[in-house]
């Protein structure tokens, strides 16, 4: 097995709709790949050059473009890009929300076989192509459709809201010690995407008083005990992030890239319901999401003391929460210790979406995987700008797709 | 620095309440409205709330009227003055307040172009140096430029931290601007929608104002029409910052500032835009789910249908950008002759050479230009314009084409384009793919 290095790649602006600037899913691609691959230092003709010997490939990951901008063959679309790319094996990966991990997977494969010496993974997701209910029931196909999204009104929000009352019930956690915690994350999170320019919310207001006031005109109830505050909000983007091999960063004479040092995937049973159930016997809610990140962790030879830096799937506040044991920051049951010490902020220990995470930075589904793996790259090579965490070595992502049911993780590091 | 308490006078205006809002809601600021009256006051507070969309912020906003503007200014840090766009208005409100403003708080004035230095000179001498312009935009929680505008009166110190402030706590794009007539943004702003009136007029035989919107169209770097943003605006407005341009410019590029004969009418006929019901654009309401929207017809004086125009080198423009492709719909638009893509052109130039001289003449840095133009109108910035257009490599032979002699005699073309710098800004995102 190779090591699988990291050249560089480039997200698209969150906070941009492409729907009102009356562009679509080409203009998304050619714009986000043509954007990271400049920023890996990569041309279209190196693409062509690695293609002759067929030692490239695009790895796509997208959630539900059949419905979102009714078009399926997503792979194959990438040759509209460029014609460089032309010839170029190139297919599309989905699982739900961490679809664009599973893309990572399989470039991460092909490069550490050492099939590929360049793997190019574009997740892009377009949401704003229709209103929010409509949004609301496409996304409920993340869940077992038949019984968790069909019909339901936003499903995700009260799935996520069930996952906080399982947190409360689990650990017997004081109700307000655990909304307010919730609470805080959010206003973390809101406050990180300020210093990120690429980051939907960043003009956005945000505070925790604003976050701990649910049920109120401008924070209404959306899942269960979930107010808007505890949610992502959809977005339109795309995140490009080019691997390679050691012999090929030789021939480009680069040097200490950083590199995929660990990586864990792990698939719960689908159903909240199943989920819950098998959890009884595990002292954490979501055991199969412990046991992707420990997977990763051992695949490292790294622990929770090694990892300077976190970047999580908070597409809902309790999400985030759930995450802070799974990372082994805290015991399982103690999540509000580190949210209430500050350890997870971004002057914390152990910072947590120093990005601004889904919450802050937004969720454009397909894209939150490479995004997230993006940002990992930025923070380990001290190239996160204004959100950029001090002394980074190594770095951890986690990426779940329905309700945790699909769980990917990635370690980085130098 | 520290603002906990701010005091907004004429808070029940538009720019007044939602500027309470950031104070209150970045600033964490206790924020007096200064209302005519006390129910304009309430009201004021409701809508400031909903311009931050966060009910959190209801606990710093009190609502006051003139009867305590007083004991307000007293235990202020900051007082911000929004009231009307007029220098004896402001007087007598600066001379209301003058001896119980505190010796250290801030003076800040809303205004989008009187002199701050003549707002200064009413206060007494030791409490000039507190006094800033401080230029927001509308709505500012989306649009968050503010121009910072001090004069020699100004304590170095005390500029640096409101700027601190401005930036850090309330997020604001901050631009230091010289104490000149209409400051940088509208001075930019205005140039280009005063000129779509006076072109509006000018080729009133081919349709006017819908024929030069469908011509400057969001394909060409802006999300709305110039003569719907006008209208949008106000026309009462538009005239008073293009007044005041054209009164107080010196150089010869005043006359884009000159508004057009039948603009002037409008707005004496009270026809002022969106707000009466009837500007340059009018709303027919035909049924309760039926609306028509008209367009003053200048030739005749009357409002007619709208002309959906189909001008080939926008349908082709607006194609390529639809798909990706900026270089493909730069040639659809600079490489095409017909009357309406030279006039397109001529507005896309004309606006990144007023842009540069303005930032050269009011700003530090033509980077200024850039930071206004996005942060304050949301348009494409002018040296992101300049990208665009260069990657045809057209750019220097149409300047010298297409530009009429008379502006070239007024601004030196080769100058420009040599102090213009890399932009930080990416055009691809303010190029609309529609019409």
């Amino acid at each position: 097995m190779q090591k699988v290095f990291i050249m560089g790649g480039a997200q698209t602006d969150f906070e941009r709709n492409w729907t009102k600037e009356g562009k679509g899913l080409l203009a998304l691609l050619k714009e986000s790949v043509s954007d990271g691959l400049a920023a890996a230092g990569l041309t279209f003709d190196d693409i062509k050059e690695l293609n002759k010997v067929n030692k490239v490939g695009c790895f796509v990951g997208n959630f539900i473009g059949e419905l979102y901008a009714e078009q399926g063959h997503l792979g194959a679309l990438v040759t509209m890009v460029d014609k460089a790319l032309y010839g170029v094996p190139t297919a599309r990966y989905e699982a739900a929300c961490a679809s664009s991990s599973a893309a990572i997977d399989a470039a991460f494969s092909k490069i550490a076989l050492g099939e590929y010496e360049v793997a190019v993974v574009i997740g892009w997701e377009l949401m704003k192509t229709v209103d929010s209910k409509t949004g609301g029931d496409f996304l409920g196909h993340a869940a077992f459709y038949e019984e968790e999204g069909k019909g339901i009104s936003f499903p995700f929000p009260k799935l996520f809201g069930k996952l906080a009352d399982e947190l409360i019930a689990k650990y017997s956690l004081d109700e307000n010690v655990f909304m307010d915690s919730l609470a805080k994350i959010s206003a973390k999170n809101y406050s990180n995407a300020k210093k990120n320019p690429l980051a939907q919310t960043r003009k956005w207001f945000m505070d925790y008083e604003q976050a701990r006031h649910r049920g109120t005109p401008t924070n209404q109830l959306v899942g269960g005990r979930l107010a808007v505050s505890d949610c992502s909000q959809v977005t339109d983007g795309a995140a490009v992030v080019v691997l390679a091999s050691e012999g090929y960063l030789a021939k480009r004479g680069l040097k200490n890239n950083p590199y995929i040092k660990g990586w864990g995937h792990r698939v719960a049973p689908m159903p909240f319901q199943d989920k819950m159930q098998d959890s009884l016997s595990s002292p954490y809610v979501l055991p199969w999401t412990r046991q992707a990140i420990e997977d990763a962790y051992r695949r490292s030879g790294l622990t929770v003391q090694d990892i300077d830096v976190f970047e999580t799937h908070d597409c809902f506040t309790s999400s985030e929460y759930a995450a802070i044991s799974a990372f082994g920051i805290t015991v399982p049951g103690e999540e509000y210790k580190a949210i209430q010490d500050g350890i997870i902020t971004f002057e914390g220990s152990k910072p947590v979406n120093p990005s601004g995470g889904l919450i802050g930075c937004g969720h454009p589904v397909g894209a939150s995987g490479a995004r997230m793996l993006l940002d990992l790259y930025k923070q380990v090579s001290g190239a996160a700008g204004a959100y950029q965490v001090h002394n980074v070595r190594n770095a951890m992502m986690l990426n779940i797709g329905g309700s945790a049911t699909t769980n990917y993780s990635y370690i980085v590091g130098r | 620095m520290s603002i906990r308490t701010v005091t907004v006078i004429g808070a029940n205006g538009t720019m007044g309440r939602n500027v309470s809002a950031i104070f209150a809601s970045f600033g964490n600021a206790k924020v007096h409205m200064v209302c005519r009256d006390m129910e304009k006051a309430k009201e004021a507070v409701e809508k400031a709330v909903q311009s931050v969309k966060a009910d959190s912020i209801r606990r710093n906003l009190l609502p006051a009227d003139f009867s305590t503007l007083l004991d307000c200014v007293r235990e202020s840090d900051l007082v911000f003055d929004s009231v009307a766009e007029n220098m004896e208005i402001k007087g007598e409100v600066i001379g209301q307040i003058r001896d119980a403003l505190p010796q250290d708080a801030y003076f800040c004035s809303g205004t989008s172009g009187l002199s701050i230095t003549k707002l200064a000179e009413m206060l007494p001498e030791e409490k000039r140096r507190n006094v800033f312009g401080v230029h927001f935009f509308n709505p500012p929680y989306s649009l968050n430029l503010c121009e910072l505008i001090k004069t020699n009166y100004s304590d170095v110190n005390k500029h640096q931290k409101l700027r601190e402030y401005l930036s850090s706590c309330l997020h604001r794009s901050v631009v230091e601007i010289k104490d000149r007539p209409a400051f940088l943004g509208n001075r930019i702003g205005f140039q280009f929608l005063n000129e779509a009136m006076q072109y509006a007029q000018r080729c009133q035989d081919s349709g006017g104002i819908d024929y030069i919107d469908s011509i400057l169209g969001p394909f060409s770097g802006r999300s709305m029409p110039p003569l719907v943003t006008s209208d949008f605006v106000g026309l009462d407005i538009h005239q008073a910052i293009v007044d005041n341009l054209y009164s107080n410019l010196a150089s010869g590029d005043k006359e884009a500032y000159k508004m057009p004969d039948f603009a002037v009418s409008l707005v004496k006929e009270g026809r002022l835009g969106r707000k009466t019901k009837g500007g340059l654009y009018k709303t027919l309401i035909l049924s309760e789910n039926d609306k028509k929207r008209l367009v003053f017809d200048i030739a005749s004086s009357t409002y007619r249908d709208q002309i959906e125009y189909n001008f080939s080198f926008a349908q082709k423009a607006i194609h390529h950008l639809a798909r990706g492709d900026y270089q493909a719909a730069a040639f659809s638009i600079f490489n095409n002759e017909s009357q309406e893509a030279e006039i397109c052109t001529e507005f896309l130039l004309k606006y990144i050479f007023y842009s540069l001289q303005a930032s050269l003449e009011v700003g530090n840095s033509t980077h200024d230009a850039d930071v206004v133009m996005v942060h304050g109108y949301g348009w494409c910035p002018p040296q992101a314009m300049l990208e665009w257009i260069s990657s045809t490599g057209m750019l220097h032979s149409i300047s010298k084409e297409r530009l009429p002699k008379s502006f070239q005699e007024i601004f030196d073309i080769d100058m420009l384009l040599g102090v213009a710098q890399k932009s930080g800004f990416d055009y691809r995102r303010y190029l609309h793919a529609k019409k």
